[in-house]
């Protein structure tokens, strides 16, 4: 064999053995050599494509559409490449990279182009790969709930994902991107005191911290960051992990607030039950006293006023027990709507009139196990309140009742949730409204916004009382001269009995007030206990119900607020008629002088000081019908 | 006349309800907690209990339980004031337990002696 055949061999087995595709192509597109891998990844024999056009191998179209071009560049004497798949017979569609080389005789005419093709199928897989990698963590950095950005050493913000931009209360990345951490820090120096931090110890978990956002918000924050070194050891940049916390430290407050409250309700319970004994031995004393004076004597008058302090300092012990929960109660199934409805009806009945009252009850019924009276002063004091911090400039209270599902309910109360629906009501003010720190302490007992000396500072602390105690919660949020709302969460019951009516014979109350509202709480109260309630508001109708034996009732609730029918009218009445029926008065616990008449007069068998529980109302007509 | 046992930690307030009951003439023991009252229990001169719920050593309710079971046709009357020993419906207890009437403190005594009178059947003479 020649040397020359023998240079030809080895090129040719070198060609064949190549693991690319090659072949070489004429000026008229027509194939002229193709290498063994050629044939073998086309499953074609050589002498098929040898003298074909590129055409007649891959279909006119393809021709005219991609190769020819190409082709055509490449006779300029130009090297091109491209990408591009070919079906190559039981492998499918692959993906080859084609360069296009022009093969120049030695005069420099370009005659020929040599034409590889090399498989990337496995490159584009793996670039593939990459590409998909990095579009997954991109998405899981954005759609992260923890804020996360990388900033240089210097603290200038490179990247934020959207939860920061949350946390920032700021929809424009790129304002953010422009701007430095520093800025954000509420503390100055902060961001100084973290890089020497990460400096020693790359990695570093800061307590909680604020971060001051877009819109001037200050952001608890838990932040924990890493530092990054380049090649030279030198601090690259430092990525943080952000975490707002303001509701974890919400949370946290409201259980500290919660503990508080059990505190002080244990230690006032402590003391008024002290207080109870001491008043027990001051009012027998009293009583013992008045049994041995002369009725009506100025001493006797005297020892009346040491009773009416020691029923006044009760009415004070009594508040306490039920902020600490230490009062017995009475329940009752009772339609929440329908107290409602009636406290509105009592509240838009004396309200100023630059004072507007909405309110929104759906119509479907809720029932809740509760003592009426006492769910009555939970949803006056707080319409009260309200109106109260509106009176000098006016506004509108809002009351809102909702059923709720209690699943849904469980996100929001700091305890375990006992119903599957709960009454949602909400009492919305436009008032005065108040800062945190005063809010963190309106349901701890004797705190009072008022001068001193206006009221005990009891209203909010025992409502807290009666709500925890019904299995509720009462939540507040305020901001100073927007307004304040206080959301009161309680479980609808479904299956409590009802009780059962005692007296076989339906005993006849009769009720006299100034207030249908309350009367109307009364009977809602008094439903189902097989009595039969009588309201009267105004004298005529009095007399002609006591005159008459057949409509006399036998036991009368008398409430002191009864503009119509007054203390005089009632002793009258009972003198003329020479009648014995038994009377209970309820009172305010400060005695007015006619009260004080009444009380004396002889015909108050029993005396109640307010607020009144559903226990104490039943006990006395139990008493009084006995 | 009828005995009565006041159980009462205040001294206090035992001192008054002794005063008010002697003024009826009544006889008078006393106990100054549960315990007292359990161990020093003569049952046939004692006809009505008046006991505190809430006391040291043992409580009113052990007492109402105690004594019922030492003398069945004793009265008895809890007396309470709530508070102290955390939220707790005591006074229904003792209502459950047997008491024969529950006033809660500060109460009339008055209300308390008719109550007396009353359970003991004694002509009351206001």
């Amino acid at each position: 064999m020649s040397s020359l055949a023998k240079e030809k061999d080895i090129s040719d087995q070198i060609i064949n053995h190549s693991r690319s595709m090659i072949s070489i192509i004429n000026r008229n597109y027509v194939y002229e050599k193709v290498n063994a891998t050629f044939c073998n990844a086309h499953r074609i024999v050589n002498e098929s494509v040898v003298g074909k056009s590129l055409a007649e191998v891959w279909g006119n179209a393809t021709f005219q559409d991609i190769i020819k071009s190409k082709i055509d560049e490449c006779f300029t004497g130009k090297t091109v490449r491209y990408e591009a798949f070919f079906h190559i017979p039981e492998s499918g569609k692959r993906y080859f990279e084609v360069v296009f080389r022009p093969l120049a005789l030695e005069t420099g005419v370009i005659t020929h182009l040599l034409a590889e093709t090399f498989d990337i199928n496995d490159l584009r897989r793996s670039k593939q790969a990459v590409i998909d990698k990095e579009e997954e963590l991109r998405k899981l950095e954005t759609n992260l709930p923890i804020g996360f950005l990388r900033c240089n050493p210097d603290g200038k913000i490179l990247q934020v994902n959207k939860a920061f931009l949350k946390i920032l209360e700021c929809q424009d990345e790129v304002l953010v991107k422009n701007m430095n951490l520093k800025n954000f820090y509420s503390d100055e120096g902060f961001f100084e005191l973290q890089y020497k931090q990460l400096l020693e110890c790359n990695t570093k978990t800061f307590g909680r911290i604020y971060l001051k956002n877009c819109k001037g918000n200050e952001i608890p924050c838990r932040i924990s960051g890493i530092m990054a070194f380049d090649e030279f050891t030198n601090p690259a940049f430092i990525d943080f992990a952000v975490e707002d916390s303001s509701r974890e430290l919400m949370l946290e407050n409201r259980l500290l607030q919660a503990q508080k409250l059990e505190t002080v309700g244990a230690l006032a319970g402590g003391i008024a039950h002290d207080f109870n004994n001491i008043l027990t031995t001051i009012s027998g004393y009293a009583e013992m006293l008045k049994d041995d004076l002369p009725k009506d004597s100025a001493l006797s008058e005297k020892v009346s006023k040491i009773q009416g302090a020691v029923l006044k300092a009760r009415s004070i012990t009594n508040q306490i027990l039920t902020f600490s929960r230490q009062v017995e109660q009475e329940k009752i199934q009772i339609s929440i709507s329908k107290v409602l409805k009636e406290t509105i009806g009592f509240v838009k009945s004396s309200i100023p009139s630059n004072i507007i009252v909405r309110s929104h009850i759906p119509k479907k019924e809720a029932d809740v196990f509760a003592d009426p009276t006492q769910l009555f002063r939970v949803f006056l004091n707080l319409m009260t309140n309200a109106i109260q911090s509106m009176e000098e400039k006016g506004g509108t209270l809002s009351v809102n009742l909702a059923i709720v599902d209690g699943k849904l309910v469980k996100h929001e109360l700091s305890k375990d949730i006992v119903a599957d629906e709960y009454a949602l009501l909400t009492f919305k003010d436009t008032g005065k409204g108040m800062n945190p720190s005063l809010m963190s302490r309106i349901f701890e007992p004797f705190f009072t916004t008022r001068e001193v000396g206006k009221g005990t500072g009891l209203g909010l602390s025992v409502i807290h009382g009666i709500i925890t105690e019904m299995e509720g919660e009462i939540l507040v949020s305020s901001k100073k001269e927007k307004g304040t709302v206080f959301y009161v969460y309680l479980p609808i019951s479904k299956d409590y009995p009802v009780l059962s009516a005692k007296s076989e014979r339906r005993k006849k109350i009769l009720f006299i007030t100034g207030n249908k509202f309350e009367s109307r709480i009364l009977s809602l109260a008094l439903k189902n206990t097989g009595y039969e309630l009588i309201y009267i508001s105004d004298n005529q109708h009095l007399i002609k119900v006591m005159a008459s034996i057949s409509d006399r009732p036998d036991m009368i609730i008398y409430m002191s607020d009864s503009k119509q029918i007054h203390q005089e009218d009632l002793v009258g009445i009972f003198n003329k008629l020479k009648i014995n029926t038994p009377c209970v008065l309820i009172t305010d616990p400060n005695l007015e002088l006619s009260e004080e008449k009444i009380l004396n007069s002889g015909i108050i068998k029993q005396h109640l000081i307010k607020p009144v529980s559903l226990k104490e109302i039943r006990n006395a007509i139990q008493i009084s019908l006995k | 006349m009828p005995g009565i046992l006041i159980v009462e930690d205040e001294n206090e307030l035992r001192e008054m309800l002794k005063i008010s009951l002697l003024r009826r003439n009544f006889t008078v023991l006393e106990a100054a907690n549960g315990k007292e009252a359990i161990i020093h229990f003569k049952p046939s001169i004692t006809d009505l209990v008046v006991t505190d719920i809430i006391m040291p050593e043992e409580d009113g309710l052990k007492v109402v339980m105690k004594l019922r079971e030492l003398k069945p046709t004793l009265k008895i009357i809890a007396i309470s004031g709530g508070g102290k020993a955390g939220p707790g419906n005591y006074l229904s207890l003792a209502n459950a337990l047997g008491a024969d009437a529950i006033y809660s403190k500060p109460f009339s005594i008055n209300d308390l002696i008719a109550k007396i009178e009353e359970l003991l059947n004694i002509e009351q003479n206001t």
